[in-house]
């Protein structure tokens, strides 16, 4: 063999293997939310309900969520809409749900990962604790905060419709995204955290 | 000599082939691919290929039923889909192919570069 066709070789097997290598790109892995399987939440003291206000803004410093609000409806099959998979996600509050600091349970809802556009806005969200805070702020300009009472990880098809839409005698809150295992090109779980009302100011 | 020149040929060929075809067979089936655009559908994981409807602000709803005194004027069905995940080749398949291209073109570089000089010193310019 020549020196030349030697190279040639080299060559073709220096991009042979250049090829086969980029032609699988490592696909993202997602670690299933520690699923905190958490108590209901449980009667604390709740600060006085607020008045109506849509909200505008959601703030959670403990996983660095700080996000635009938007509003949300029902899908034509009666499901929740949620927001639009965008490379800037945001929240979006259930407008059929009270405004956050009404009596009542008030829902806000956010993606976990956002196809090829990468991490959802609430991609942390299985890692809040109990007493972690939330802010939501309002249109009117104030914000209501919020203390973590429960986070859990449960299956969609065992969802607490009860427990996140039922009512309840103080204002709360419900924040939720998916979670758990996947399953094609979506997620087996729902990840649900509850929290309460404690006080509100400008 | 031109054994060589042809085993060399035959080599950058083969190679040429091997990169290309994997290369489009990762992009070439017309399979519906989600196209992660601004105006997504309400229920992305679900129906990636439905078309997209109005804004997740302003949805058409169906008449769903209320709830007369509840806190929640419209309890929603099933659960949420919040999350979509990257299971398409969206953005992969396109990678590959010019990644495919790429080398083919490098191979094919290689390749007549290799017969020119060849040639020459076989006229022994």
């Amino acid at each position: 063999m020549t020196p030349f066709s030697r190279r040639a070789f080299a060559t073709a097997a220096a991009a042979s293997l250049l090829a086969g290598c980029g032609g699988h790109p490592a696909r993202r892995t997602t670690a299933a939310p520690s699923s905190g399987r958490r108590p209901p939440p449980t009667p604390g003291k709740a600060a006085r309900p607020l008045g109506r206000s849509v909200p505008v803004g959601l703030r959670i410093p403990a996983i660095g969520v700080d996000t635009p609000v938007i509003r949300l409806g029902l899908a034509p099959d009666g499901s929740v809409a949620v927001p639009p998979v965008t490379a800037h996600d945001r929240a979006g509050w259930y407008r059929h749900s009270p405004t956050p600091g009404q009596l009542g349970p008030s829902v806000i809802l956010g993606h976990v990962t956002v196809g090829a556009y990468g991490d959802g806005v609430f991609r942390h969200l299985a890692r809040l604790r109990r007493g972690d805070r939330v802010e939501a702020r309002l249109e009117n300009g104030t914000a209501a905060q919020f203390d973590v009472s429960a986070v859990r990880t449960v299956a969609k098809a065992d969802f607490p419709a009860d427990e996140v839409y039922g009512n309840v005698d103080r204002p709360e809150l419900r924040l939720i995204t998916c979670g758990g295992p996947r399953s094609g090109d979506g997620y087996l779980d729902n990840v649900i955290v509850f929290a309460t009302l404690t006080s509100a100011g400008p | 000599m031109r054994r060589t020149v042809l085993s060399a040929m035959t080599l950058a060929c083969t190679a040429v082939l091997a990169t290309t075809v994997p290369a489009f067979a990762d992009d070439a089936t017309p399979a519906p691919r989600r196209t992660p655009a601004a105006s997504a559908s309400p229920v992305p994981s679900e129906a990636p290929t439905r078309k997209p409807t109005a804004a997740a602000q302003a949805p058409r709803e169906e008449p769903a039923k209320k709830r007369d005194r509840g806190q929640v004027a419209v309890v929603p069905k099933g659960a949420p889909n919040t999350g979509v995940t990257d299971e398409s080749s969206g953005s992969s398949g396109t990678e590959s192919a010019l990644i495919g291209g790429g080398a083919a073109a490098v191979l094919a570089a290689g390749g007549a570069a290799v017969l020119v000089v060849r040639r020459r010193r076989a006229t022994g310019a």
